[in-house]
């Protein structure tokens, strides 16, 4: 028994396994010990992306830059969409790279547990894990697209003002909203894998119902409030803001933001944990 | 006294039937329904485990046996906390190191040192510790030069090595391993079976899982034994064993080929040369089958074969009477036939003895009995040496032809 007391740091110990927890234990003590194992799965996530490809992570800056050329050939120079007195392009991408990131993070951190499913029907951690690790995984994709923006605004002549200190915050908002969401899909998906095959849409309805190709101020007035009901419209509004200087920042729609976020994310851990015990038998 | 490792209290596992299929099938739309009629169609179900308590200390060793489907599996998953147990409690006293299946987790296109770390900090070590371990790591898995290869190009037992090695570092105090040393080459197994010993004088729990009563008998002094979902037997292993053997017998009995009835073998018994009943074989020594029959016609000449089949049905050799020129011109009524086989010199390993009797030469099947389990044991040939071993001669030449030296053909006896 000195082992114990030799490696401190390791996991273990005295534990009690029990038919069910109570509701509102989350355990989070147990997803802080096996912290490093989320920052394996998200670094695995990285590095199996881009192997094998001649290209490697040139590919996490490739895929923004072509998609902001298709996009804006499509809505700036045919469909002439306005973009607030900016460039489309600059418009179009500081709203596209805060997208990209959720849309990822929320994808993946739905189906990554049918996508691990055999390490949850053969390995014990805390299944919260692999959600968190999925939305933090497309980070890396969203550094280094954030790095071609600014090239691409000092291209522009547009350089940051100290609002950018804002941009950190704003990521870490759309991290907790599709880790939310996915608390309750990821749970659903186990069971049917009707999910995956509706996200594409979903996420499709969502952009669309979201200031990233078009501007805010293009809803029509009364539509705004519940427009505005979108947590997303908050965050993209914010980080136009706060890369561009463009607008306001609009208080109301970051309060709306949060506080959805926050209904969200609390229910969805409660019912990731309530699930959580029977994945390895139905997944 | 060590202290307990575990302790299991009236655990029971419930499952629904084909409650999978039904979603795959019905679909979500069909479930939902279901929910909001409160439909009772989703009620059939069945315990994997029903009221199972048992309590291992530090230090034991502890075999888990019973058939497929005992709910041997369900165990193993719910101790290490994949899923959870329906009914009852557990407490766990330790760091519980899990080998359900080797190498879950590993990533193909990862090099193997990206791999041992990931797989590290799956089973639950930090950075630091797989770090400090990795050469041992390495070096105990014999991969070193292919570290740094992506695993899809291992073969799978360098795949399995490394794993395995990953886990055996993580010094559990309690070590669940399900058949995972079955696997790799026998240099490797061996290796697999020391660590499990060494595990044990470092006072860890072990609960091993076989169907190989012959690594269970050389592992473990305890044996658990689950019978549908219920632990029938716990005590020494000995006995254990012989229990699960009867189960098997009377399973394969319900079963499999069947003879037309003329004759009925009564019982068949393995015994030592010397006439005890024995199950447990060394490589070498002979063995004595009695088959005791009950003829319902007088038959003539009937063959009586005793065949060997080895656990993974391979046939691996049959006496017959007729073939030993020992057939009796007319069987009739009750009797009973008694082979002294030659020394075996099959591997070690676990077989099972068939009786046929068959109508004179090899036609009709008249009667069947088996199968009866026997192991051999041997410590060193086992399969992988192949289905036999037996020394052979050699001698060394000159270029000419002749006879450098006679004294080589000697040194073989003495091995």
């Amino acid at each position: 028994m000195s082992e114990v007391t030799e490696s401190p740091g390791r996991i273990s110990h005295r534990f009690e396994i029990r038919p069910d927890l109570g509701l509102f234990d989350l355990e989070l003590g147990a997803v802080w010990k096996y912290r490093q194992l989320l920052f394996f799965l998200a670094w695995r996530e990285v590095r199996v992306r881009y192997k094998q490809a001649a290209l490697g992570v040139a590919w996490a800056v490739l895929q923004p830059v072509m998609v902001v050329i298709i996009l804006s050939a499509v809505f700036g120079v045919f469909a002439r969409l306005p973009s607030e007195g900016l460039p489309y392009p600059v418009f179009l991408f500081a709203g596209l790279i805060p997208w990209t990131y959720f849309s990822e993070a929320l994808r993946r951190g739905s189906v990554g547990l049918v996508g691990d499913a055999e390490l949850v029907k053969k390995v014990y951690f805390p299944r919260l894990i692999i959600p968190l690790a999925m939305v933090v995984a497309p980070l890396v994709d969203l550094a280094l697209a954030s790095g071609v923006l600014f090239v691409f605004l000092a291209w522009y002549g547009i350089w940051p003002t100290v609002n950018v200190l804002l941009l950190p915050v704003l990521v870490l908002v759309s991290m907790a909203l599709a880790l939310a969401v996915a608390l309750w899909l990821g749970p659903i998906n186990v069971r049917f894998r009707d999910v995956m095959h509706t996200l594409p849409f979903l996420l499709q309805i969502w952009m669309y119902a979201t200031p990233v190709i078009y501007p805010l101020s293009m809803v029509p007035e009364r539509w705004q409030p519940l427009y505005r009901l979108n947590p997303m419209v908050g965050v993209i509004e914010a980080f136009r803001w706060s890369l561009l200087g463009m607008g306001e920042v609009d208080v109301a729609a970051i309060g709306v933001s949060l506080a959805v976020i926050s209904v969200v994310l609390v229910g969805g851990l409660l019912f990731f944990r309530r699930m959580e015990g029977s994945f390895a038998d139905v997944i | 006294m060590s202290t307990l490792a575990l302790q299991v209290r009236g655990v029971g596992k419930r499952y629904r039937i084909g409650a999978r299929k039904q979603a795959d099938r019905q679909g979500l739309l069909h479930r939902l329904g279901a929910l909001a009629r409160r439909s009772q169609t989703d009620d059939r179900t069945f315990w994997a485990l029903q009221d199972v308590s048992f309590e291992i200390r530090h230090g034991e060793n502890v075999g888990l046996i019973g058939l497929n489907g005992a709910g041997k599996s369900t165990l193993l998953k719910i101790l290490s906390r994949i899923t959870r147990p329906t009914t009852g409690r557990i407490t766990v006293d330790g760091r519980i190191g899990a080998l359900l299946e080797v190498g879950t987790g590993f990533h193909g296109d990862l090099t193997g040192r990206e791999n041992v770390f990931l797989y590290g900090s799956i089973l639950g070590m930090t950075r630091e510790e797989v770090r400090r371990k990795f050469d041992a790591i390495v070096e105990f898995s014999g991969t070193g030069p292919f570290i740094d290869t992506p695993v899809k190009r291992y073969s799978s037992g360098m795949y399995v090595r490394l794993a395995f090695s990953v886990a055996a570092h993580m010094e559990p105090e309690i070590l669940l391993l399900d058949e995972v040393l079955a696997v790799g080459d026998l240099p490797f197994q061996r290796k697999c079976m020391e660590f499990a010993k060494e595990m044990q004088r470092r006072d860890a729990a072990i609960m091993f899982v076989s169907h190989n009563m012959f690594s269970i008998k050389t592992m473990c002094e305890r044996v658990i034994y689950l019978r549908r979902g219920r632990v029938v037997y716990d005590g020494p292993t000995d006995e254990g064993i012989r229990l699960y053997e009867e189960d098997c017998r009377t399973l394969s009995q319900e079963s499999g080929l069947e003879g037309d009835g003329r004759l009925t073998v009564t019982s068949v018994e393995v015994l030592a040369e010397d006439g005890t009943e024995r199950h447990l074989f060394q490589y070498g020594e002979r063995m004595r089958v009695r088959i005791r029959y009950r003829a319902h016609e007088p038959l003539e000449a009937p063959n009586f074969i005793v065949a060997v089949m080895r656990a993974d049905d391979v046939s691996c050799c049959s006496f017959s009477t007729e073939d030993d020129v020992a057939s009796r011109p007319v069987v009739d009524g009750q009797g009973v036939v008694e082979l002294l086989t030659p020394p075996i010199r099959l591997v070690a390993e676990m077989y099972r003895i068939f009786v046929l009797v068959r109508a004179k030469g090899f036609q009709d099947l008249i009667a069947v009995h088996g199968p009866t389990p026997i192991h051999i044991a041997h410590d060193l040939y086992d399969t992988h040496f192949g289905v036999f071993h037996e020394h052979g001669e050699w001698r060394w030449l000159d270029e000419a032809g002749s006879a450098a030296s006679r004294a080589a053909s000697d040194t073989s006896l003495t091995r």
